[in-house]
């Protein structure tokens, strides 16, 4: 009997994961390569502060879509590598774990302190968790690093290890999650700087908005492939493609997620930040090409602030940075509700 | 081919079926299954135009298949393959999570949404481990029904698909089918 069985639970679930993975991936990567540059420490605060919460919230969701919620911890009984569903599990936990310490060692020292003074007496026992783990940051910043790009990228895996769901069974589908998943991310951490920054310096996230065009561009270059080669490719293959491409979520996909959330967002983002690319270009012409040529140079270059003339100032606006930021988002659910809606209807004739 | 002592699966000889759904009905009484769902069902297709009108009546339920994805798919090894052959489900062990109902080519699962399961047939494995033949094989009317041990050259299921050309559905899928239509 052919029924919808995983829906909006999952739906949700599948996003809130990947943005997770997206915000603390962000978060590392700005960690690991800032050189002490304070504006992008406030950016990996905020994405390790973040980081843990959605994934949280996703995988309560996930207990709630079982048959039993309480049966859960039967996940954790059992190891099937051949499962992805069961790889996934322990991925996730792994990962919240990492995240949650991450996100711990980020809690400034002074709230720490002031929350801990604050616990009743009969919690004061939880003194021992009082300790300063911001020296642990890089090492939990590159352990997390694998794992988050991990579970970005297996929801994808998830869906497309399954040869019977023509619509889904093609890598494509975990390449078109993990970047969506780390394009999210950086949306939010967009949308949060964007909101919460007093004098609106948008120039202090610059990197935020070259990572997104870059995760932008990877995602657009993933879902041409997806559609061309699913129409070459067998009838079964072709057949679900007409879900898409005719059917049921045509408008869904090709105005709602690839117009205004896909190519807008990346056009408004591209536009903010041209004269940054510009000027990237001017600077890496002027440096020595064997600097550059190590890739590290390029980007710490890259993300200089540094001083701009009048006449090449930033487009940066806070209106343009929220609306591409939320764009980005809503696409996020929306592709993920397509593939998980769609990719069900598929089948092998 | 996976070494297991035995290899239960069925023959189906399409063209003897009526549509009676005395094996859908068996099946229901001998597992319990309510009502709105199936372990079991009769795909019904037509051919041509009044009065030159052709019906083809199709049983279908789980293929057992040698190498089932919804076996490798479960994250927690309730589905599970029997030494026999029988693919087949240990409720205490399922999580409700329905990744094997996705991952099924046949769509041979359903949910049981009270006991928070996912069920489908197995062959009536406590019928088999009692010597008995599965609800729906006994039941049939019309013998269209050929149940046995492939790997038992004297069963009856292997001397048929020795003797008569037969069909599986959607051998593409890629995961060893073992309902046999005889064609």
């Amino acid at each position: 009997m052919k029924t919808i069985e995983w829906q909006y639970l999952i739906v949700s679930y599948l996003f809130l994961g990947g943005l997770s993975a997206g915000l603390f991936f962000v978060s590392a990567l700005t960690e690991l390569f800032r050189n002490g540059d304070s504006p992008r420490e406030k950016i990996a605060r905020v994405g390790a502060l973040l980081a843990p919460w959605p994934v949280m919230i996703g995988c309560t969701l996930l207990v709630f879509d079982l048959g039993h919620w309480y049966r859960f911890y039967k996940l954790f009984l059992h190891f099937r590598w051949e499962s992805p569903m069961s790889i996934g599990s322990w991925l996730l936990m792994s990962f919240i774990g990492v995240s949650l310490l991450y996100a711990y060692g980020w809690v400034p020292g002074s709230m720490r302190e002031a929350v801990f003074e604050r616990l009743p007496k009969r919690l004061r026992f939880l003194g021992v968790l009082n300790r300063d783990v911001s020296g642990w940051r890089r090492p939990l910043a590159i352990a997390g690093l694998p794992m988050s790009v991990g579970v970005a990228i297996y929801t994808g895996v998830l869906l497309g290890a399954v040869q019977s769901r023509p619509f889904w069974n093609t890598n494509l589908v975990a390449q078109l999650f993990l970047f969506s998943a780390l394009s999210a991310g950086c949306a939010l951490l967009i949308l949060v700087l964007a909101a919460s920054s007093q004098k609106f310096e948008m120039h202090e996230f610059q990197s935020l908005y070259l990572l997104d065009v870059s995760f932008l561009t990877l995602e657009f270059f993933i879902v041409v492939p997806y559609v061309i080669h699913g129409e070459l490719s067998v009838e079964a293959v072709r057949e679900s493609l007409k879900l898409v491409l005719g059917g049921p979520f045509t408008i869904l996909f090709w105005v709602f997620f690839m117009g205004l959330g896909l190519l807008l967002p990346w056009a408004i983002e591209v536009y903010e930040a041209l004269p940054l690319l510009l000027r990237h270009a001017q600077l890496v012409s002027r440096v020595d090409t064997a600097t550059v040529a190590a890739t590290g140079e390029a980007v710490s270059i890259l993300a200089d602030p540094g001083e701009q003339s009048p006449s090449r100032k930033l487009h940066f606006s806070r209106g343009w940075a929220v609306l591409a930021a939320v764009l980005v988002l809503i696409s996020g659910v929306l592709v993920r509700y397509i593939f998980v809606f769609a990719g069900q209807m598929s089948a092998i004739q | 081919m996976t070494n297991r002592p035995k290899r239960y699966a069925l023959a189906i000889d399409t063209k003897k079926c009526i549509d009676c759904k005395a094996c859908v009905v068996a099946c229901r009484a001998e597992n319990g299954v309510p009502i709105g769902k199936s372990r079991n069902w009769i795909n019904e297709e037509l051919h041509g135009d009044w009065p030159k009108l052709m019906g083809v009546f199709e049983p279908e339920q789980c293929h057992h298949c040698e190498e089932p994805a919804c076996v490798r798919v479960c994250p927690t090894g309730a589905s599970y393959i029997r030494s026999d052959g029988v693919v087949a489900i240990n409720p205490s062990e399922c999580v409700g999570c329905r990744y094997c109902m996705i991952a099924c080519p046949y769509d041979a699962r359903f949910f049981r949404e009270d006991l928070g399961v996912v069920e489908k047939c197995d062959l009536c494995a406590h019928r088999l481990d009692r010597d008995e033949l599965p609800a729906c094989v006994e039941t049939c009317p019309s013998k269209v029904r050929i149940f046995g041990d492939l790997n038992d050259p004297a069963s009856e299921i292997h001397q048929i698909l020795e003797k008569r050309q037969y069909r599986v559905k959607k051998r593409e899928a890629g995961t060893g089918p073992n309902i046999y239509y005889l064609l």
